[in-house]
């Protein structure tokens, strides 16, 4: 079953294109870690997850870009045929010459409504191509205007129109010491409103990815492309086909069911959030070596003590006795699970907002949003909603 | 007990008996041998075990399975006594029996026998386990309203129950449901795909087109090509029945693969052909095609087995006879005249008559008792006055309930029109829009599940309201109460 990948937004699309292009070159990789007749099956079910075949053999990325500004969609589809391995469909992007300064509202209430039908109908076309789709998959940023106010809209509307589809928004949250003054505002908004419409919220920290990058795996200059490698490595592993638990003959089909199944199926705790290891780079994985049960104490570890990468991990925090529901997953090189951080990440994140509520500051930014039909009771609306999520985290 | 009108001069022949009873056991599935039969005649207890199991196969709604054959014999008992008094088995001596299997193997027989003369049973037996060559469909809800297994025991709550743990299997169960639903449109596509890309394989005219289970065994007769993920565009890849075989939707009246694997693993005894002697070892490393064939030769001795038993089933019915002879006389009203089949004509005039003539009276006294109603009502009523505002509230009310009832009544037409048949259809997919007498059309049947969805939404939207209501009127009863509604819809 097939994924639909709908990428918003300068980050979503960088990331997308990360993404995509970790999933090629993991299954064409020829490490010689499997027989050829399953390297051909894993192959063959990637490839049908993620690309759909073209005559002359270049697969075509199963993926929707938008952005209101050229420049990042064109460095995209660019980058993906330069490789030659695979690219992006030649009419599967839509954008605009004009950005959207950041303003959600401006995203949300005019982009969103306008570009509608046309943005609709490109996806509607790639789910045509699909035999069959397992759900979207929607990457955006959360504090961004374009990915984040388009992005709820479109989430909207996938919810309206593909009701029995499943959707997973993979959200980018963004750094503490923001770059963008009302991150907070389109952080919240981003927030309540996805929180409603679609069926899991996958987030990634920017600080903590900076961190892995630096820490683990030395790179001295750390670009946005080094951060979206590592996030593109997180998402594949985790998309890649796995066996089932009954027979290994077969791949499962339907990733996104089994994960949202087994992860969300509470409709008030939405957030996921990925812990990988290891965290390398490629020169050292060959002067490593790894154990399958070391590998999964290290794991185990950051998630109770609640860290977010190997390196400095409290060993003396032990679990409390009654945690909640978690399911392992054994995918191929990673594990998932579902945890109570993120719980904490929402509450402290909870708080800063709420400090920026009091004081001047509420009101000084406020008019950019009304002018484009945000009105301040939406705002109490999503702060409400997201209290009421904190909450439910908080009495887990 | 019914007395069928039967031909003297077919039993005359000596060895017809047995060849009957033999006729019966081999067309009905898991048959006993017909040393049981005469057994039962006599109410030996050794035949007891055996006539239950087949009046538990017979009476059971459930496909043969491996769940079946695991069930107790106390169970099998009980429900096979539960379904025979809710059909409206007259005899009372079955009721009282032992579930232990220790005796009344003659009332086993005598229930068997009256099954057999209500209607079709060997017949109906194979039309549940019938091979389905084509993709097949079922349209009625009757499938899933028969399988109803045996309830579990009530398992009271302990203590108070977690409201989240509710939430959270409700979680589970909707997103199972989606990918079901998903699963199923898969389905449908792949289903399409391969109707359109073998029109014109097929040698019968009128279907056109191959069915996956045939375009599998040409495809790969032997069963030796492993499938590699998941089917390709453009050819005729047919990974979807192994690689759905673990999330199939189960669109035909039984998953054919299962059953096909299953069937000779399964079944004992005169199931298992002749030509198998290897057993179920063997069968794994059959090839479809083989097991398939198998399967069909299976089925055409049934068939056989069942026209035989028609031929000679007037023999039958004179041993019957004899059997119900050989039993000890019941409670005449119980046992003699079938009063809840009112269709026979041949059972006792002073009976109807009685009843006919209680109806009657019944009828006399409802139809007093709504006069005096009615004469009652229209008293108070016109002392409520018929000023302007009655009469208009009153128009106003008849003209919501000719609506309520016009609407209701649309429905129900709507629902209950062109009733398609019960049981599985094939399809067939069919470019001129030609179809036969008795063929079904997508386009109307689509129509009229369109309805029914429309009518049960707006009856969901109409309890909706109600509980808002209901919720609006507890909130305002608690001053000081903030209510938030949950996200999400």
């Amino acid at each position: 079953m097939s994924i639909v990948t709908v990428q918003l937004g300068q980050c979503g699309n960088q990331i997308g294109f990360e993404v995509f292009d970790a999933l090629l070159s993991d299954s064409h990789s020829s490490q010689g870690l499997c027989c050829k007749r399953e390297n051909e099956a894993y192959q063959a079910s990637c490839k049908e997850r993620f690309f759909s075949e073209e005559e002359n053999g270049v697969p075509i990325a199963r993926a929707v870009l938008v952005d209101m500004e050229p420049k990042v969609i064109n460095q995209t589809l660019s980058k993906a045929a330069q490789s030659g391995r695979w690219k992006y469909g030649q009419h599967a992007c839509f954008c605009q010459k004009q950005g959207s300064g950041n303003n959600w509202a401006y995203g949300y209430s005019v982009h969103g409504p306008r570009h509608e039908e046309s943005i609709m109908n490109l996806i509607r076309k790639e789910v045509e191509k699909c035999d069959s789709v397992s759900g979207f998959f929607i990457i955006m940023s959360m504090a961004g205007g374009t990915g984040s106010g388009i992005g709820a809209f479109v989430t909207q509307n996938l919810q309206d129109q593909y009701s029995n589809s499943l959707k997973m928004n993979q959200i980018i949250w963004p750094y503490g010491t923001g770059e963008v003054i009302v991150q907070n505002y389109n952080s919240i908004l981003t927030l309540s409103h996805l929180y409603r419409s679609s069926d899991a919220l996958l987030v990634h920290e920017n600080d903590a990815v900076h961190k892995i990058c630096a820490k683990l795996m030395n790179i001295k200059q750390i670009s946005f492309s080094d951060i979206n490698q590592v996030l593109a490595h997180q998402l594949g592993s985790v998309f890649q086909p796995t066996y089932s638990a009954e027979s290994s003959f077969h791949y499962r089909r339907n990733p996104l069911g089994d994960l949202m199944e087994h992860l969300v199926p509470h409709p008030e705790f939405k957030m996921l959030s990925i812990r990988n290891v290891p965290h390398m780079s490629e020169n050292s994985l060959a002067y490593s070596t790894f154990t399958w049960a070391g590998l999964l104490k290290h794991l185990r570890q950051m998630l109770i003590s609640n860290a977010k990468m190997e390196e400095g991990i409290d060993w003396h925090v032990r679990p409390p006795l009654s945690g909640p529901p978690s399911l392992s997953k054994m995918s191929l090189n990673k594990d998932l699970h579902f945890n109570t951080s993120i719980a904490n990440l929402v509450i402290l994140r909870g708080k800063d907002v709420q400090s920026a509520d009091v004081g001047k500051k509420f009101r000084a930014y406020i008019h950019q949003y009304t002018k484009f039909g945000i009105e301040e009771e939406d705002f109490l609306d999503s702060f409400t909603s997201l209290e009421q999520v904190v909450a439910s985290y908080c009495n887990l | 007990m019914r007395r069928r009108r039967v031909d003297p001069a077919a039993g005359a022949r000596a060895g017809a008996l047995p060849e009957a009873i033999a006729a019966l056991s081999r067309s009905l599935p898991s048959g006993p041998r017909p040393e049981i039969f005469r057994r039962a005649k006599f109410d030996r207890p050794e035949a007891t075990s055996a006539l239950w199991q087949l009046l538990f196969r017979v009476l059971s709604p459930l496909p043969a399975g491996n769940a079946l054959a695991s069930i107790a014999l106390e169970v099998q008992a009980r429900l096979v006594k539960s379904a025979l008094c809710s059909q409206g088995y007259p005899r009372l001596a079955l009721a009282q029996l032992p579930e232990d299997g220790s005796q009344g193997s003659r009332e086993l027989l005598l229930a068997l026998s009256w099954l057999l003369a209500r209607g079709p049973v060997p017949e109906q037996m194979l039309a549940q386990t019938r091979v389905p060559l084509g993709d097949e469909m079922t349209v009625c809800q009757c499938e899933a309203l028969a399988s109803l297994v045996p309830p579990a025991p009530h398992m009271e709550a302990e203590g108070p129950v977690d409201v989240r743990h509710v939430q959270w299997l409700m979680g589970k169960l909707r997103f199972r449901w989606r990918q079901l639903v998903s699963s199923q449109q898969e389905q449908c596509a792949l289903l399409s795909k391969i109707h359109l890309y073998t029109r014109g394989c097929h040698s019968d005219q009128n279907l056109g087109h191959l069915s996956v289970t045939e375009a599998e065994m040409l495809r790969d007769p032997e069963g030796g090509q492993k499938v590699s993920g998941a089917g390709a565009a453009q050819n005729l890849d047919l990974a979807y029945p192994k690689g759905l075989h673990f999330c199939t939707p189960g669109m035909g009246p039984r998953t054919f693969w299962n059953d096909l694997w299953l069937v000779p693993r399964l079944l004992p005894g005169d199931w298992a052909a002749p030509l198998d002697p290897g057993g179920a070892s063997a069968c794994s490393l059959l090839s479809p095609l083989r097991v398939l064939l198998r399967t069909l030769e299976r089925e055409s001795r049934r068939l056989e087995a069942v026209l035989a038993w028609r031929r000679a089933e007037p023999v039958f019915w004179q041993w019957m006879d004899t059997v119900l002879g050989t039993c000890a006389p019941e409670a005449p009203a119980a046992a003699s005249q079938p009063t809840f089949l009112p269709w026979v004509p041949e059972c006792g005039d002073g009976e109807l008559e009685l009843v006919v003539r209680e109806l009657q009276t019944l009828e006399e006294e409802l139809r007093e008792a709504v006069e005096r109603r009615r004469v009652a009502w229209e008293a108070k009523a016109r002392g409520c006055g018929r000023g302007p505002e009655w009469s208009a509230a009153r128009r106003a009310s008849r003209e919501t309930v000719e609506k309520e009832l016009g609407a209701l009544q649309r429905c129900w037409e709507q629902e209950s029109g062109p009733a398609p048949a019960h049981g599985p259809h094939r399809l067939v997919r069919r470019e001129d829009g030609a179809a036969g007498d008795r063929d079904l059309r997508a386009a109307e049947l689509i129509r009229t599940l369109r309805s029914q969805e429309a009518c049960l939404e707006a009856v969901l939207r109409q309890l909706q309201g109600q509980c808002r209501q209901e919720l609006a009127r507890l909130a305002g009863a608690l001053p000081g109460l903030i209510w938030i509604l949950p996200p999400g819809r």
